[in-house]
């Protein structure tokens, strides 16, 4: 009978959903290290190898890597790498918060802009650019800090329209969120408008992309993004009883406000530090964690950490491909997230109509 | 013992009363029916109790623990709640909702054991929802998805259930299925079962008591047999409705009746000469339509004679199951005379009630429009020998108009014919009706 087996399946579960995140833990690196050998200088891959060899310790006494010149290493290490990192940073920040918003909402069409992270982080970013491009703060660009600044302060007045009381309720949120984000998208175009010379900046930030990323950048949001995932991780189980419905997963024991709250401030934060590095890049969050239902289903124990890291991957990918595109004049990753993830995304549609499963 | 103590709540909405000064208490293996009609805060006191709707004065104590002082986890453990409307996001399993269940009784990080899967297995078994188990949720059909509902309550293991209206998408026999399981698990478990009911008979055939709620407040508390009183349905309802013992399942049964609508002008009296449930859809139809209705002789107990007590119809009665004494037919004949119109049904005629018939005689020799109703013929319903035929055949030769059945005689009368459907069913629902072979012939081609 079938559901001996059924019985069997989900003892195997745990095992299951760990080997699937080691798996793709191994695809992400696999990702990492044959994209180094994507750009527009060549470098060999042997030489690839040995420039990373030398960093790792115990093998790094037995490395001769004298053939490597000392440019090749340069651009390996401080313009490849740093720009993969932040990539992959980005991809998991946006598909972990894509998952965490999609669970509180429990609307398939959530993303991790939907309460106008993107929008702040736009009017930040453009203010920067217009005003003040070119101050730094704290060794970071003032465009980063103002995005960051204007995302996280866009989600706090979101935030404060919806609350009644003690309670957030979602709708109220969704449509704040919306109204918030028009207005400020208005902004963003008076900006553009009297932006003069400095149009093309702004266009090319809202665009998304990793150009001129340094490690100082990486380093500034690599606290915000880990810790704000590894915590949402906290709340899974909380994340399925909410699909629910709020009521029935108080019955069973959720304190639906407080992991919707800490949710929603983890999310914020995670997306925020994301858009202030790399601008807006669309679809990852709210195409990633659709994608990685279908493969591996609703669970959130495990559609968290897959979908973060599955995240990583597909803008990793993206962004080797916007890298080599167009040769040496390359094209905004966000351009390519959204190529592949418009008709990706109608595909499935289609595809998957009756049980797409929201 | 006492385990859940409710006392004197008031909710509100905003500033809306919903619920004022609720007070009672409930005891292991209570099975108790919150009734009332739409909007009189049923299922606000459910939510008050689940732990969602915090209660604006008073509290909820379990096991003499305010609810809303404990944790929401330690409350989990031992409250379940079937909601009315359950809508899933996702594609989740009906397993996996199941296993849900288990989340109070599960540490953080801690995923469920073999026990946990017992427990969730057993639910669905005891559902008939186990071989739904891999079937995505969404997928199931409304009954289905109530009963993996039902499951996945069961596996929080509760000592205390809470329904919402359970039975809304359920087909009948699933309905019987589930309460029959859940009316056990309180007999055997001394679970506790708070369940909200639109169906005054289900609420009859399982509660053990019953808490009747109008406009927020409780109206009436303690047995099913002191709650479901025909006067409190009319008070709190505002329908009249017949309550009878079901000789089946020796349980309170409700027959609730439209309300009535006003008449105006009562000047046309129309007497009926009825019996064995001949007559009821009439009376009841002949009102509606603003007749004066009168009836008899009918014996106590009778079916017609239970609907026109309902419906306020003046009767001439004799004792239950004795035949008509002078007094009674003389009654009857002054009734008669007051009346404008004679009708006689297709009533089977015995020597107890043949009188009827010769009253009938006399009111067409009086010159009073006589019709009487023969869908079943005569012959066929005189267990007189012959007595009744003859009766019938002098009533024909005075003038007595004959007709095919009730709908020519509503078209003679103007009365939509319509209206019989109605009342219709009503009739044919009244059980402890005789199911004499020529009686219920009769009453079947009636009804046609």
């Amino acid at each position: 009978m079938g559901l001996d087996a059924v019985e069997a399946s989900y003892f195997k579960r745990s095992s299951l959903w760990k080997f699937t995140v080691v798996l793709l833990a191994v695809i992400l690196f696999v990702v990492i290290i044959v994209s180094l050998n994507v750009g527009y200088a060549q470098i060999p891959f042997e030489h690839i190898l040995l420039i990373l060899g030398k960093r790792v310790p115990g093998i790094s006494s037995v490395i001769d890597s004298s053939v490597v010149p000392s440019v090749e290493e340069m651009i390996i290490m401080q313009i490849r790498l740093p720009r993969i990192f932040a990539g992959a940073l980005v991809g998991a920040a946006l598909a972990a918060a894509g998952v965490m918003y999609q669970g509180i909402f429990k609307n398939p069409m959530a993303d991790s802009y939907v309460l106008g992270v993107s929008a702040g982080a736009s009017v930040g970013a453009s203010f920067a650019i217009v005003f003040g491009a070119g101050l730094t703060l704290v060794g970071m660009g003032a465009v980063q800090v103002a995005a960051f600044t204007g995302a996280i302060l866009t989600v706090f007045l979101v935030y404060s329209i919806s609350r009644v009381g003690p309670k957030v309720p979602v709708t109220t949120l969704l449509l704040s969120g919306i109204a918030v984000s028009i207005f400020l998208s208005a902004i963003v175009t008076i900006l553009t408008v009297i932006s003069g010379n400095k149009l093309h900046g702004i266009v090319f930030w809202l665009a998304g992309g990793f150009f001129n990323v340094e490690w100082v950048d990486v380093w500034a949001v690599v606290p915000f993004i880990l810790l704000g995932i590894l915590a949402s991780y906290f709340f899974a189980r909380d994340l399925n009883l909410l699909a629910l419905g709020e009521e029935t997963a108080q019955h069973l024991g959720v304190n639906t406000e407080r992991v919707k709250q800490v949710l929603l401030v983890l999310g914020s934060l995670v997306t925020a530090a994301a858009v202030s590095i790399s601008g807006l890049i669309g679809f990852v969050g709210l195409m990633i964690p659709h994608i990685t239902r279908l493969l591996i289903g609703p669970d959130h124990r495990v559609l968290l950490p897959a979908s973060t890291i599955i995240g990583a991957i597909f803008l990793v990918i993206c962004d080797a491909v916007a890298r080599v595109l167009t040769g040496a004049m390359e094209l905004p990753v966000g351009v390519i997230t959204a190529l592949a993830g418009g008709p990706f995304f109608v595909y499935l549609l289609r595809k998957k109509k009756a049980s797409y499963g929201m | 013992m006492v385990l859940l103590n409710i006392d004197g709540i008031e909710c509100r909405y905003g500033s809306v009363k919903v619920l004022e000064n609720i007070t009672f208490f409930v005891k292991d293996g209570d099975f108790i029916g919150i009734l009332g009609p739409n909007g009189s805060g049923k299922t606000t006191l459910i939510r008050s109790i689940s732990r969602v709707l915090k209660p604006y004065r008073g509290s909820i104590l379990l096991d003499g623990k305010d609810v809303y002082v404990l944790k929401g986890v330690d409350v989990a453990k031992q409250v379940a709640v079937v909601p009315q409307e359950s809508s899933i996001g996702f594609s989740f399993t009906a397993l996996d909702i199941v296993l849900m269940g288990r989340n109070p009784h599960l540490r953080r990080f801690q995923m469920e054991s073999q026990r946990d899967f017992e427990i969730a297995k057993k639910a669905m078994v005891l559902t008939n929802t186990w071989h739904l188990a891999e079937r995505p949720v969404n997928e199931l059909s409304g009954g289905e998805r109530q009963r993996v509902i039902i499951a996945r309550a069961l596996a929080q293991e509760p000592r205390i259930l809470l329904l919402d209206e359970p039975m809304t998408h359920l087909d009948i026999v699933n309905q019987l299925e589930i309460m029959d399981l859940i009316k056990d698990l309180c007999l055997k478990q001394r679970m506790i079962v708070l369940a909200v009911f639109h169906d005054l008979n289900m609420a009859a055939r399982y509660c053990t008591s019953a808490l009747l709620l109008k406009k927020g407040r409780v109206f009436s508390a303690g047995t099913v047999e002191e709650v479901l009183t025909a006067e409190n349905i009319r008070e709190v309802f505002a329908v009249d409705a017949l309550v009878r013992k079901n000789p089946v399942t020796n349980s309170l049964y409700v027959i609730p009746m439209s309300p009535q609508k006003p008449v105006h002008n009562r000047q046309c009296s129309v007497h009926l000469i009825c019996g064995a449930g001949t007559g009821a859809a009439l009376m009841r139809v002949l009102l509606d339509d603003g007749y004066n209705v009168t009836a008899g002789v009918l014996n106590v107990l009778d079916t017609d004679f239970e609907t026109a007590e309902l419906l306020k119809v003046p009767v001439v009665t004799e004792a239950p199951f004795s035949p008509i004494t002078p007094k009674a037919h003389k009654d009857n004949l002054t009734m008669i005379s007051k009346a404008r119109v004679v009708i006689v049904t297709s009533v089977p005629f015995g020597h107890g009630n043949l009188k009827n018939l010769e009253a009938a005689v006399e009111a067409v020799k009086n010159g009073i429009p006589t019709y009487v109703i023969e869908n079943t013929p005569i012959e066929r319903r005189d267990f007189t020998g012959g007595k009744a035929k003859l009766l019938m055949d002098e009533l024909k030769e005075n003038g007595a108009i004959i007709l095919k059945d009730q709908v020519e005689l509503l078209s003679i009368l103007k009365v939509p014919a319509e209206q019989m459907l109605e009342t219709r069913a009503l009739a044919t629902s009244i059980p402890g009706h005789v199911k004499n072979g020529g009686v219920e012939e009769s009453r079947e081609k009636d009804m046609d």
